[in-house]
């Protein structure tokens, strides 16, 4: 089993090697960069009042940088070279511990996305409870009670969260309790006056930031996750072990938790590593209906920005954690099933 | 009721609601079971056997399979009119039952020795761990596993077939009960295995005393383990007689084809086999009348008419056919 694992962890190498050429190359042939972007600005600079006059801005061919100054740019962001040579470069800084500057704001990339990174991990580990404390409970009552009231209502209000994208939801939040009846604030995560409110006063602040958000992110997740557990719980429930069980003199309700239980929970725990990665990348929609700063608005307007290397630097981190995520989910696999052995 | 007689079923009638409305699996259905002794019930697939013996347990799956009408008596208690939890005392304790597939029947993800355990725990809740770590090892023993010490720290998926029904046999055994219900216990296993299954059930039996249901499709394990035969067909009982009897002198058309189909050592060689020609009917459009009489070759006008009434051949010998006038 340990040399199962060693192999797969050998194997994040070529994975990621994969992804990030991948990447990389394609932020070389899409339109719009940094150096496009210079550009832009340059001939921004010139149309406003007070620069070279309005006769140079209505030229549309007017060039405002020369050849040499694009050069020198190109020089700068490291687009004179081949793709896979300055692919090589990049690669190498990254080893490094080097992920580079954003060619927007001139902060180092790793800077940017350390500062997000305790937002998006609050969110998401509150998503991550709220969704597995909801789920599983209400899937083994589902199924318990399968084909009820109670089972038909919930699986309407679940689908219905489902049917709605998690930004939607998020919209009508707003519109619903910050700004009609104005009991949560609209976005952000925390009042103005934080700092001058006590411990107590601090911590409502946040949970009041806290509430709409997590809402709009878990609505969607719980339809999967608790028709997951439900469904395996059922076909467990049925099965000839549940019988012996109960064949045995255990009471239903102890069949369920001692015998049922734990095998439903083997397609649960498969999904367990791929939420991690979630929880860090987060939901850049949510992100921007709440004004949250977190990794998913981040990676949005970086693409929308053609800000590359916080892009790539995003990729990196997302890609490592989604792979050691799916590690992750062969081990929780693997400590809930015994059948399970990797050789 | 009979002093020997262990556990009775009256009139068992058990329905299930399909998609299409609801069958029933099993249609008035009664026999007694004997103190010490084993009662064969025997049918093909879909006759019912399984559906009876699930209903002893009331372990019909839910909430599809219902009870309708009847009575199980294990002694003098009524087990279909028990509050639930009485039940929980009876299953396990009084009735043990063992199930057809040894591969799905115990749970994957815990250890041998741990559902082992857990019969003593639920029905001797004084036992001390050790105490009940001592009796599983014994009990282990005593159907045969070698290396209980070893096996009990093992998942189901590591042992044989085999093992796993005497695990099984060893679990149903652990409440010492009055009578177990073995369904189909050696369908599974291949012939060798399935011998020594059968042996280790009647050394059992003749060990604790207990009495045996055993329901089969083979008519050579009646043969070698049952005392009483119950013949099922199409949820209904065709014939129940005496083992000998059944076998010397069946009565029932459907016994007789079935005993024809069986290959003999001592007939000629290469002698066609016997072939009840036709279908079982369906569940969903049974025949008013014999629910064999598109089957039997002695069919008459009156055989579609309704079920026979059981007619009594001899002591402990009645079979359900037109045949045989009533008061024979």
């Amino acid at each position: 089993m340990a040399v199962y694992f060693f192999r797969r962890f050998l194997l994040i190498i070529p994975t990621f090697l994969g992804i990030t050429i991948m990447v990389f190359v394609i932020t070389r042939f899409v339109p719009g960069g940094p150096i496009e972007r210079m550009i832009a600005q340059a001939q921004q600079m010139q149309s406003m009042p007070g620069g070279t006059g309005p006769m140079s801005a209505q030229d549309g061919r007017n060039q405002p940088l020369s050849e040499e100054q694009i050069e020198e740019l190109k020089k700068y962001y490291g687009f004179d070279k081949p793709v896979m040579a300055s692919y090589g470069l990049w690669l190498g800084k990254v080893l490094s511990g080097d992920l580079g500057v954003s060619t927007r704001y001139y902060d180092p990339v790793w800077e940017m996305i350390r500062e997000r990174i305790p937002i998006s991990l609050y969110f998401g580990f509150i998503s991550m409870v709220m969704v597995y404390g909801v789920c599983i409970p209400l899937g083994i009552a589902k199924a318990v009670k399968h084909k009820t009231h109670f089972d038909n209502l919930s699986s309407i209000i679940v689908f219905i969260g489902y049917a709605i994208p998690g930004w939607v939801v998020g919209v009508l939040l707003l519109v619903l309790f910050a700004s009609h009846w104005e009991v949560f604030p609209l976005g952000g995560m925390i009042s103005d006056n934080f700092d001058s409110l006590g411990l107590f006063g601090k911590i409502k602040d946040l949970v009041r930031h806290t509430v709409l958000p997590v809402i709009a992110y878990v609505a969607g997740s719980f339809t999967v996750m608790t028709f997951l557990m439900k469904n395996t719980l059922m076909d467990n429930l049925s099965s000839d072990y549940v019988r012996t069980a109960m064949a045995k003199g255990l009471p239903f309700r102890k069949a369920v938790f001692r015998h049922a239980l734990r095998n439903s929970l083997i397609p649960i725990a498969t999904n367990f590593g791929h939420n991690i990665s979630i929880i860090l990348t987060g939901s850049f929609l949510i992100e921007k209906v709440f004004n949250i700063n977190g990794m998913g608005l981040l990676g949005y307007e970086s693409i929308v920005e053609r800000d590359y290397p916080v892009v790539m630097g995003i990729l990196v981190i997302s890609s490592i954690l989604l792979l050691i995520g799916n590690i992750l989910s062969d081990i929780c696999v693997a400590v809930v099933d015994p059948r399970v052995r990797f050789e | 009721m009979e002093t020997d007689v262990i556990l009775s079923v009256e009139g068992l009638v058990a329905s299930f609601d399909t998609e299409a409305g609801r069958i029933r699996a099993v249609d008035d259905v009664g026999f007694r079971v004997r103190k010490g002794k084993t009662l064969g019930i025997v049918g093909e697939s879909g006759c019912g056997k399984s559906v009876t013996a699930l209903s002893i347990m009331r372990l019909l799956p839910k909430p599809s399979g219902v009870i309708e009408e009847g009575a199980v008596r294990l002694e003098d208690m009524d087990l279909l009119t028990l509050a639930r939890e009485e039940m929980y005392h009876v299953r396990g304790k009084r009735i043990a039952m063992i199930f057809q597939e040894p591969m799905t029947a115990l749970n994957p993800v815990h250890k041998i020795g741990k559902q082992m355990d857990e019969v003593f725990r639920i029905h001797f809740p004084e036992m001390a761990n050790g105490q009940i770590r001592e009796q599983t090892l014994s009990l282990f023993d005593r159907v045969g596993i070698a290396d209980p010490g070893r096996r009990i720290h093992e998942y189901p998926h590591q042992i044989s077939g085999g093992m796993r029904q005497r695990v099984m046999i060893a679990m149903a055994l652990a409440g010492k009960p009055d009578v177990l219900i073995a369904d189909e216990p050696t369908t599974a296993l291949d012939v060798t295995i399935q011998a020594q299954i059968l042996d280790l059930i009647r050394n059992l039996q003749d060990e604790t005393g207990m009495a045996v249901i055993f329901i089969t499709h083979d008519l050579g394990v009646i043969a070698q383990v049952c005392d009483d035969v119950v013949v099922m067909y199409a949820g209904k009982i065709a014939e129940k007689a005496g083992v000998q009897d059944l076998f010397h002198h069946p009565a029932h058309p459907y016994t007789k084809g079935l005993l024809l189909s069986i290959p003999r050592l001592d007939g000629p060689r290469k002698k066609k086999l016997n072939v009840i020609s036709g279908m079982v009917p369906s569940l969903y459009e049974l025949p008013q009348g014999c629910r064999f009489e598109n089957r039997c070759p002695y069919a008459m006008a009156v055989c579609k008419s309704a079920y026979p009434k059981a007619t009594r051949m001899n002591q402990g010998h009645t079979v359900c056919c037109y045949l045989y006038p009533r008061g024979h």
